[in-house]
């Protein structure tokens, strides 16, 4: 029972049926499923196929925003029992476009698949600068710092900002990561970032990667 | 053939003389260095400079700065300014019903936050969209036409509608209410392009020879929407503008529109611009559909103008010539517009490159 359960929440919140998944999640509760298998088993692996599908382009954007809003909220009913279990979030990430660059789209996208997946994501917004980074990785201690640009112009910026953080000496309690159009693997080297995506699921799977082999959930 | 009569040729998929080159835009600071420091020279002197076919955008002389402090003043300054505009300028988009905010380096504009976020925002049309039939802008920019055209290719920035209601929206609140209330998005969409579409029948009046419309709908990686969703909730408005053109037009969307291809040709533009080439295949573009469309665009703005080196813009423009022009249909194009970080050397030698290479033989392939 439980399994098909679980499987139904996974399906719901893949086809981003909110009311559905919603209902389904209170009849697990009712029923004594664990909260924390119901996040584990049905809600992660369901954004995890959102994302898989996004990536191959049988979904696209609005598919993928009311599959991860289905998600968000079977969390949000989920919270007070994860709390009461110990559940903490994967990992935190600070996010924001880089100073000059105010095109928010790819940087708005990542943030919801990550937060779909399991991460706490302190959005920045957009032109932020070095200071305001270093700012956010003091108060939040994040695990990741993911800098967005769209234009070649703030490209630059994005070494600025990692040069500011190494040089605040808190660049290495951080993974850096980098995205957007004219970005590339190369330049992501270039400037010392750790990695690279080239979508927004790319950052979720390289994140939960690093932290695998970090073997590192703050 | 004039600069016109090139244009003209190569949107009708015919072989020009020569390769044409237009921008849907360009900063008026490169602008500037372009013309060693001058701020007091007319559209077709910077096209002359260059050997640029077409103009639609501003230049320093026209005081373009004055018409996005107005968007910034808020709406009621915006609509005044929109009716006696104090500089010239042939664009006719409609504002953004969004919280804008301004980048304090450079003064530019940027959409903070789409203020159409339900049915209860719906009276903001009326708050910030100008009386499309008020006849002081047509006026003014008629005669900014004859003034300035000289004998190039003259055209009217414009929309569909779709890049005014995802920005209007916001990109968040639009995909969630293609589910949670269709007939909204619908609604909205079909406001925007029923001003669009006045707009047009007066400019059909108006001696421009082409449209541009600009309607972003993809990022690098895919189109927003499925084909299903184009067909349902943006084809329908767009015709309402499209079906009304009497002049060729010029369909602009950056990213990867491949998704959607089929649905965006069925609005029967006469070209595809800008086609990124981090997001689309130029070459397979051209093979596949060069019959059916013009192209324009494809040299690379992420790197190639910005970052690259006179002698690699050369090699990328040629190859373009080359492969993409050989039987017309072909005019080059950054691959969004001149943005104030091209590299001044890059679009010089871009002018070069087209100049040198560009002319077609009598068998129909660039020299």
């Amino acid at each position: 029972m439980s399994e098909y359960r679980l499987e139904t929440i996974r399906n719901q919140v893949v086809s981003g049926r909110r009311a559905d998944a919603l209902a389904e999640v209170e009849a697990a509760l009712a029923e004594g499923l664990d909260a924390k298998r119901v996040m584990t088993e049905a809600l992660i692996p369901a954004m995890n196929i959102v994302g898989q599908k996004y990536s191959s382009g049988e979904y696209f954007l609005p598919q993928m925003m009311i599959a991860a809003r289905a998600m968000s909220e079977a969390m949000q009913r989920l919270g007070p029992h994860l709390a009461g279990a110990g559940y903490e979030r994967k990992a935190k990430a600070v996010i924001g476009t880089v100073s000059g660059d105010f095109h928010d789209i790819g940087k708005n996208i990542v943030k919801m698949m990550m937060e779909g997946n399991g991460y706490e994501v302190v959005d920045l917004g957009v032109d932020v600068s070095p200071e305001a980074f270093i700012e956010a990785v003091r108060r939040e201690s994040p695990h990741f710092v993911l800098l967005s640009a769209l234009i070649t112009l703030t490209m630059e910026s994005m070494r600025g900002i990692v040069e500011a953080l190494e040089q605040a000496g808190v660049r290495e309690a951080v993974v850096i990561g980098v995205g957007g159009a004219p970005l590339t693997h190369k330049f992501a080297e270039e400037i010392r970032a750790d990695f690279y995506a080239a979508d927004a699921y790319g950052c979720v799977e390289r994140c939960n990667q690093l932290l695998e082999t970090a073997g590192a959930h703050r | 053939m004039t600069p016109k009569q090139r244009v003209m040729t190569a949107l009708a998929r015919g072989i020009p003389d020569r390769v044409p080159w237009m921008e849907g835009s360009v900063d008026e600071s490169l602008q500037v260095k372009l013309m060693d420091g001058r701020r007091d020279f007319t559209h077709a002197d910077l096209c002359r400079k260059l050997g640029m076919d077409a103009f639609g955008w501003s230049v320093p002389s026209g005081g373009a700065a004055k018409a996005s402090q107005a968007a910034f003043a808020g709406p009621q300054v915006a609509k005044a300014a929109f009716y006696h505009p104090s500089s010239v300028t042939f664009d006719f988009t409609p504002p953004w019903i969004a919280e804008m905010g301004r980048d304090s380096k450079t003064g530019r504009l940027f959409v903070k936050k789409g203020l159409l976020t339900g049915r209860d925002k719906l009276h903001l049309f009326e708050e910030f969209l100008p009386d499309p039939h008020h006849p002081a802008r047509y006026a003014a920019v008629a005669e900014w036409i004859a003034r300035y055209r000289e004998e190039f290719a003259v055209f009217a920035r414009i929309r569909l509608g779709t890049a005014s209601t995802i920005e209007s929206m916001g990109l968040d609140v639009f995909s969630i209410m293609l589910y949670e209330d269709p007939d909204l998005v619908k609604q909205i969409h079909r406001r925007f392009s029923e001003w669009s579409a006045a707009v047009v029948e007066h400019l059909n009046a108006m001696d421009f020879d082409f449209y541009w419309a600009f309607d972003d709908i993809a990022d690098t990686k895919a189109s927003w929407i499925d084909p299903a969703m184009y067909e349902e909730f943006l084809k329908p408005h767009q015709l309402l503008v499209t079906r009304l053109m009497q002049r060729p037009w010029v369909y602009h969307s950056d990213g990867n529109i491949s998704p959607v291809l089929e649905q965006v040709l069925s609005l029967g533009m006469s070209a595809i611009h800008p086609v990124q080439p981090s997001a689309m295949d130029i070459f397979d573009l051209k093979a596949r559909y060069g019959q059916r469309v013009c192209i324009v665009g494809n040299i690379d703005l992420d790197y190639t103008l910005t970052r690259g080196t006179p002698e690699e813009v050369e090699r990328e423009v040629k190859e373009k010539i080359e492969r993409v022009g050989r039987g017309g249909g072909y005019i080059v194009s950054s691959a969004n517009s001149l943005a104030d970080y091209v590299k001044p050397e890059n679009a010089l030698a871009m002018a070069r490159t087209i100049d040198q290479y560009g002319w077609y033989e009598k068998a129909g392939a660039p020299a």
